[in-house]
């Protein structure tokens, strides 16, 4: 069970001409199993539509995507989704006509969603269990008072809580978020960063976009920057602290030990 | 007068199935039908044709297998599933007005087909030698067995439908409504429902065109004309979207309304001429009325909460 679990190969993504993802050469890195990757880079340096390539979400113009083994360039996103892979969006999508409870039931796969299921009204047991999991879940992103609320309630820090549990709920192999910790205040920040490594401690691969280097830098063990696209460095949150050319791009002087 | 209750209630209750179906391909699975009217032809049709003693004199029309009615039914549901398979196929990935434009041009399409090909159904003439079982069961008139195999319809279309959509499946419909990106990222198949969405909707539809031909005995292309598919959309908004009760509500008003004023006896065609602006007019004006308060959506809403 070691080896990648992610592999990004030569990737490159245009939007109208623009390279957005890639440059010439195209972008590679690869995702360790059970690794605790931060991505990070100015605003505009490509990290969310990374995400949307990994996702499906967006199609590469060339170069392909590997998921244990999975070619995900030959899948569409809902397919991706059941290889196991979560992903959160920058800007936090919720269900409208869904209540908050709903919102993370959805999560989860399937199992009632056929309609021989439906038919035979073998759902309702496990939608129990499953608004149980909910609940939990609910509870963990400080959100357990909400639940049978109307998203349309919700601030925009719940939004994205509501988001990540959504995405707890189904167990993901390998979780994608995109700036999590955006808009959300310091103690559910507290929280989070303790999903987080709870959740790789019990064997899930996390990918994180972040520009709050304070939370990344404590819980990531490795850290990909990206700067117009491309692989600017890649190493350990110390090694990426004192590099000289992350500092001039991105960091700043102020960051650097 | 009881005579035109009877009707509103036998009509309102057949469109009515017409208008939930609607709802759900639109107020829950996102898609615009504009060519609704298709699968209540194909329906009438395949009851017609199924039913219908073979072809013998005049007629032009190539099949009658005398079969008895509820084969005629069966063939109703098949007949409209496979049109919502046909044309659900290669449109249900369009967006909004695209859907609306294809559908509405498939139902164009059908029924230049009904009038032009005569093979099918007599064209232009139509078909009027439909089964009508012998139902005057254990005394009960006959109007009143087709309200109550109307409203029968109606009830069984609304708890399959409510039960559908109560479930799992009906929150990921809802979920691929609100948000298909996003829908996507947890894993839902966004073709595969809404497709399935769009043919299970499509069977209620083919059934309620049967015991329309049924009713009638007769079917004819310009009974399917695009109308019918404005007056379903117009009976979806009277009622208010999203609940079963003002859905309902909304068609049996529609119904009824048109009925009384057909109802009106006139002296001379000059005044049935006026009386027909006239209705249109009104229909304007409480279209309005009623957009503007929708009562019947809120007494759909109470009900719901009660
Ligand atoms: N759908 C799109 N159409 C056109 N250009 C796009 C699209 N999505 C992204 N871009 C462009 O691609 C580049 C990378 O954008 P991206 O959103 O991936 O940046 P990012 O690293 O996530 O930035 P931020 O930190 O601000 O979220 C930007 O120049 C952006 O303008
Ligand atoms: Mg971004």
């Amino acid at each position: 069970m070691s080896g990648d679990l992610l592999v990004i190969d030569r990737v490159i993504k245009r939007f109208g001409g623009l390279k957005a993802v890639g440059g010439d050469a195209g972008l590679s890195f690869s995702v360790p199993r059970g690794a605790f990757l931060g991505l990070i880079g100015p605003n505009g340096a490509g990290k969310s539509t990374t995400f949307n390539l990994i996702s499906g979400v967006l199609k590469p113009d060339s170069g392909s995507v590997t998921l244990d083994g999975h070619n995900l360039s030959l899948a569409g996103a809902a397919k991706i989704a059941s290889y196991g892979l979560g992903r959160t969006f920058q800007t936090p999508r919720a269900f409208p006509s869904l209540t908050v409870l709903e919102n993370v039931t959805v999560g989860c796969d399937n199992r009632g969603e056929t309609i021989a299921s439906v038919a035979l009204g073998r759902w309702r047991s496990a939608e129990r269990e499953l608004r149980e999991k909910a609940r939990e879940v609910l509870d963990r992103v400080g959100l357990s008072d909400r639940v049978d609320d109307s998203v349309g309630n919700l601030s925009g820090g719940e939004l994205r809580m509501l988001e990540v549990a959504r995405q707890l709920v189904r167990d993901p192999r390998i979780l994608l978020l995109d700036e999590p910790t955006a808009g959300v205040d310091p103690t559910l920040q507290t929280k989070l960063s303790k999903i987080l490594v709870d959740l790789h401690a019990e064997g899930c691969t996390l990918v994180v976009v972040e520009h709050n280097l304070h939370f990344l830098m404590q819980i990531a063990d490795s850290i990909v920057v990206l700067q117009n696209g491309e692989l600017l460095s890649q190493g350990s949150p110390q090694a990426i602290k004192s590099d000289e050319k992350v500092i001039a791009a991105y960091l700043g002087s102020e960051h650097a030990t | 007068m009881s005579q035109i209750l009877l009707s509103i209630l036998t009509f309102g209750c057949l469109f009515s199935v017409l208008t939930l179906s609607l709802n759900l391909q639109y107020a829950r699975g996102g898609m615009i039908n504009f060519g609704i009217v298709a699968y209540f032809a194909a329906g009438a049709y395949a009851y017609a044709i199924f039913t219908q003693e073979p072809p013998k004199g005049l007629d032009q029309y190539l099949f009658g297998f005398g079969a008895p009615w509820w084969v005629g039914f069966l063939a109703a549901a098949v007949a409209s599933m496979l049109f919502a398979i046909i044309t659900g196929w290669p449109t249900l990935r369009l967006r909004g007005e695209y859907l609306a434009l294809t559908t509405f041009a498939f139902a164009e399409m059908l029924h230049s087909v009904l009038l032009n090909e005569r093979r099918i159904g007599n064209g232009s003439v139509g078909l009027s030698n439909i089964e009508r079982p012998e139902i005057g069961w254990m005394g009960i008139p006959e109007g009143y067995v087709y309200a109550g195999a109307a409203i029968i319809l109606m009830l069984g279309t609304a708890l399959v439908f409510r039960r559908l959509l109560a479930s799992p499946y009906g929150r990921a419909v809802d979920a691929v409504r609100d948000d298909e990106t996003a829908a996507q990222a947890i894993g839902k198949d966004v073709a595969r429902l809404r497709f399935q969405v769009f043919v299970i909707s499509a069977v209620p539809i083919g059934l309620a065109g049967a015991l329309y031909a049924m009713i009638t005995t007769l079917v004819s292309p310009d009974l399917f004309t695009a109308e019918v598919t404005f007056f379903v959309w117009m009976a979806l908004v009277l009622g208010g979207e999203r609940t079963i009760l003002g859905v309902v509500l909304g068609t049996l008003a529609l119904v009824g309304f048109q009925e009384i004023v057909r109802a009106i006896p006139y002296e001379s065609v000059r005044t049935a001429q006026l009386a027909k602006s006239v209705e249109v007019m009104l229909t304007g004006v409480i279209f309005i009325l009623v957009l503007r308060w929708q009562p019947f959506e809120a007494l759909g809403r109470r009900s719901k909460k009660a």
